[in-house]
């Protein structure tokens, strides 16, 4: 198995026949167990990155590879590789005509074969850790936000990913349930799962980061660990996009 | 004097408070006789029923295999027609597309009429299985009708919802099939029993090929009845009384589907409560 978990190579992505170029050649590789935050104004491209990585957005150009398979092969089936990805997003697009439970237990059932039991079992476990026992039964329309975010990151986990990738988890919440989202992060980072996080959390980047990097204009500017990225800013662009949102 | 046949049979059957009654009822419940009694006449009308029933639920499922069918095609020529890298598969969903897309122009730029006699005195012009040439002509026709409903159906539901399914990695159609259709669906009953109605009532011109359904029935007695209000009546009362009846029965279901979530937490909360007593 490679060093890297995933590894981008040089990933373009235009619209409209390349007069909006989103990502303009970005290079970037995650090890294991790593924790990457990607931080930038918007329109940076930082989401398009994310997207990227699992192929929600098709690049242009350059590749992406994933425990050293090239996923933006064609030859290669992208959904099995999806399965080793959860994804958390914004908008936590939980499924609404099921409950927390079936909304967790669908994709390993269909996709992994488990059981009925066995796949309960591990959603119920899941729902423990992140204190949603008593939920397993309701319909997402009938959770507060910072629920829902907490059932979308165990929904993925469900899938026993490899790597979690989360598109603004906490940017749609209210500010009191931003931190009850950000815990149970926290708490997959020390358990060592390998996450890359957009985010705009600046303490959570550098709480929890291995990593950060800072993107703008579809380019990455400056890369390292939090210490080098917050206390000691090299690039301009940074210095001024931190001095606005610290 | 002499009576005529039809006439005497009135008289052997009707109760005396009839014939004695004025001449009012006298003559409505002749009519009446006539229309649905004599020689077992409302054996025709059943028929007719029967053939109405059958045509439209062959018809309603073609229409809604062609319908979900075609939607999906172009819902998926739509969204992906930008992201998908040329080749074959690409091609042919071009070429479906285009398919579905002449085929809607078509089937909805026309009369049912004229389409349920080209396809069984043209197209089917060797075979006279009436009731097949009526469920392909209503099944293609519905369909047409069927797949812009859906469309819609599935173009309100949030792009995340397939976002979210590809990410944990079923396919597209996976995607579809359990997670982006069940809520399209729900969407979309309502406008779907709307056209469920309407092909029922549509299928009383099925008599221009010859098969006898509901209204065709009336007409064949109106002929040799010689009468015409009650017949009329009659079938318009039982066409009536179906549509009552479906829309009654899918007002049921919708309302369950919608419900269902809340019904569902209710249980489960009465079962808390139950162990707390």
């Amino acid at each position: 198995m490679s060093e890297y978990i995933i590894s981008a190579k040089n990933v373009q992505k235009y619209f409209n026949n390349g007069a909006i170029k989103a990502l303009d050649g970005v290079s970037a590789d995650i090890k294991r167990g790593e924790v990457v935050v990607v931080i930038g104004p918007s329109g940076s491209g930082k989401s398009t990155f994310l997207r990227c990585l699992n192929l929600l957005e098709v690049p242009t150009g350059g590749s992406v590879y994933v425990n050293g398979v090239d996923i933006t092969d064609k030859k290669n089936n992208i959904n099995v590789h999806r399965q080793k990805m959860g994804m958390v997003f914004q908008h936590f697009n939980l499924f609404p005509h099921k409950t927390i439970l079936k909304n967790m237990t669908l994709a390993p059932m269909q996709l992994l074969k488990k059981s009925k039991e066995e796949a309960e079992a591990q959603a119920m476990k899941l729902l423990e850790r992140v204190g949603l026992p008593d939920r397993a039964d309701a319909y997402p329309h009938q959770l507060s936000g910072g629920q829902k975010q907490r059932i979308a990151i165990v929904r993925a986990l469900c899938m026993d990913p490899e790597v979690m990738l989360f598109d603004e988890p906490t940017s749609a919440l209210d500010p009191e349930m931003v931190g009850e989202v950000l815990e149970v992060m926290k708490q997959l980072a020390a358990d060592g799962m390998t996450m890359v996080v957009v985010t705009h959390e600046m303490g959570f980047a550098r709480e929890v980061g291995d990593r950060v990097i800072f993107m703008d204009e579809g380019k990455i500017v400056e890369m390292g660990t939090p210490q080098q990225i917050f206390d000691n800013p090299q690039a301009p662009r940074l210095k001024e996009f931190l001095s606005k949102v610290l | 004097m002499k009576v005529s046949e039809t006439m005497q049979a009135f008289l052997d059957t009707a109760p005396d408070w009839i014939l004695n009654g004025p001449e009012w009822l006298n003559e409505f419940c002749y009519s009446f006789f006539k229309s649905f009694i004599h020689d077992s006449r409302w054996m025709q009308y059943v028929e007719g029923l029967g053939n109405t029933l059958l045509l439209t639920a062959l018809a309603l499922v073609l229409g809604l295999i062609i319908g979900i069918v075609i939607s999906i095609i172009r819902v998926s020529w739509d969204n992906m027609h930008a992201e998908l890298r040329p080749g074959v598969g690409k091609f042919v969903l071009r070429i479906a597309n285009a398919i579905s897309k002449i085929y809607l122009t078509v089937i909805r730029g026309t009369p049912v009429v004229v389409q349920i006699m080209i396809i069984f005195f043209v197209i089917m012009a060797s075979s006279n299985n009436k009731i097949l040439a009526g469920v392909i002509a209503f099944g293609m026709n519905s369909g047409a009708y069927v797949a812009e409903i859906i469309r819609s159906g599935i173009m309100s539901i949030d792009k995340g919802q397939m976002e979210a399914g590809r990410s944990l990695g079923f396919g597209y159609v996976a995607t579809m099939r359990h997670i982006i259709l069940p809520q399209a669906f729900k969407n979309v009953l309502p406008a779907l029993v709307n056209e469920f109605i309407v092909l029922l009532k549509e299928t009383a011109i099925a008599g221009y090929v010859g098969l006898t359904d509901l209204t065709r029935a009336a007409n064949i007695v109106r002929g040799v009845a010689y009468v015409d209000f009650l017949p009329l009546l009659g079938v318009a009362v039982v066409y009536l009384i179906l549509v009552l009846f479906f829309t009654w029965l899918m007002g049921k279901l919708e309302r369950r589907l919608r419900v269902g979530n809340i019904s569902k937490q209710m249980r489960s909360g009465n079962k808390k409560k139950e162990v707390a007593a």
